[in-house]
């Protein structure tokens, strides 16, 4: 976080409701990340994944700026790996990489981390 | 400046108002989505804002979809509008320019640049505010004193990837952000320009400006061009789809264009602009400053052609004379 950002008045409170959304944003990339695995349909996997992708997303755009940079790239690195399947030929198979499940659970184990040095 | 930030991220809405509180005498206004903005700009009572912030990516309709929205409304056709974006959106990027948008902010914010381009489009507002007069005065038949320079870079309304000249820089200047392999600058200029600018009335100028603007927005319809109006009457269109234009080809097909449409003056005279093409000026290996130039010299060259073509008009007649 720049020492610009860190002076901004509010900036603690904005960081503490970051993180009061970022326990519920993992859970939310955990459900859809477990359903896109079980999912049995292209739809379902897709749907899924895609709205995985959207949180990651808004993790990934906001993260860096509160100091969480680490965080933020592991959110956008997720978010890519997903943008990619979703392009990409494997998108209308249907079945899940494990690749993207790996990378999705430890980004889940980060917030957790990140959740509870701010408990 | 009357802000209006889009953003289906709470906390990114949280930020800009932290950010805005501090770099500035500003009023931010903020939307959770871009149908809460389209609703918000639907309001007669709003007062005008004076530059958009939009994300890219929201559910739903896009910010894309609502620059394009913005730039479709009379009020807001012409106001500054910074795109929210990561690095990543770089395939949005390219859309949002043809949408409309001046400019982008990436994120995670970095307070300076943020500041810098908030700065940037102050500058911008207060510059089209005064020539926004000038159009306005232009469109007064009463008032034929108001004049536009023949150097203004003036924008452009209504015709397809036709942006402005300012968003234009922008775009070519994140362009050298990325590959440019498949990119090429080139241009056209209106040929005798300066004599259609003498006998003219602004708004007849002004007129003419934008009928060329659609032929060739026309004419590179199957081609993935972005177009702006440098002044002068020269347009500078930048490739990104790795298209080599045959610019002999394109000027003979946009003249064509040209003769089988019917353009008139306020007397009701049939007026017959043509065009002369520049190089071709291709952005493989350059970076930075070099691509502006490269977008400099097709531009210029545009201009050369179009001096070279008036000067073997007048070399062919003071032969025949002399013959």
């Amino acid at each position: 976080m720049t020492k610009m950002l860190a002076e901004l008045p509010g900036i603690e409170r904005i960081r503490q409701r970051f993180v009061e959304m970022l326990d519920e944003r993992q859970t939310l990339i955990a459900t859809h990340g477990l359903a896109a695995w079980d999912g049995t349909t292209v739809d379902e996997i897709k749907g899924n994944l895609a709205s995985a992708q959207a949180i990651l997303h808004q993790i990934a755009g906001s993260a860096g700026s509160l100091g969480f940079e680490e965080l933020g790239r592991l959110a956008r690195k997720c978010e890519t790996q997903i943008v990619e399947h979703l392009a990409g030929p494997r998108a209308n198979h249907a079945d899940c990489p494990i690749e993207i499940i790996s990378e999705l659970d430890g980004f889940v184990a980060h917030c957790r981390q990140e959740i509870d040095a701010h408990a | 400046m009357r802000i209006l930030a889009v953003d289906d991220d709470p906390i990114i809405l949280e930020l800009l108002g932290q950010f805005v509180e501090i770099i500035g005498a500003h009023d931010l206004t903020t939307a959770p989505s871009a149908l809460h903005a389209v609703d918000m700009l639907g309001d007669p009572n709003l007062e005008p804002i004076d530059c958009f912030m939009l994300d890219i990516q929201m559910p739903g309709m896009d910010g894309i979809e609502l620059a394009q929205h913005i730039r479709n409304s009379a009020r807001h056709a012409d106001t500054p509008i910074l795109m929210l974006t990561a690095m990543s959106d770089k395939r949005y990027i390219d859309a949002a320019f043809a949408a409309g948008a001046t400019d982008y902010v990436t994120k995670p914010f970095e307070i300076a640049e943020l500041k810098a381009r908030i700065g940037l489009v102050e500058g911008m507002v207060k510059e089209r505010q005064q020539r926004t007069k000038k159009i306005f005065a232009a469109k007064t038949i009463a008032d034929q004193a108001t004049h536009m320079e023949l150097f203004e870079p003036v924008p452009i309304y209504d015709v397809d990837n036709v942006i402005d000249y300012t968003a234009m820089e922008n775009y070519v200047a994140q362009l050298s952000r990325s590959a440019l392999f498949g990119s090429t600058a080139f241009a056209f200029t209106i040929r005798e320009v300066d004599a259609f600018h003498a006998t003219m009335t602004s708004f007849e100028f002004y007129s003419l400006v934008s009928d060329v603007a659609e032929i060739l927005s026309d004419t590179l319809v199957d081609h993935q061009v972005l177009m702006s109006y440098a002044g002068n009457g020269t347009f500078v269109c930048v490739t990104e789809s790795g298209w080599r234009p045959n610019m002999g080809g394109l000027m003979d097909a946009v003249n064509f264009e040209l003769s089988q449409t019917e353009l008139f003056d306020n007397n009701g005279e049939r007026v017959h602009p043509r065009v002369s093409a520049g190089e071709a000026v291709r952005l493989i290996w350059k970076s930075g400053n070099s691509v502006m130039d490269a977008l400099a010299q097709a531009h210029a060259s545009a201009e050369a052609a179009s001096e070279a073509h008036t000067r073997s008009l007048n070399d062919f007649w003071q032969n025949d004379q002399q013959a």
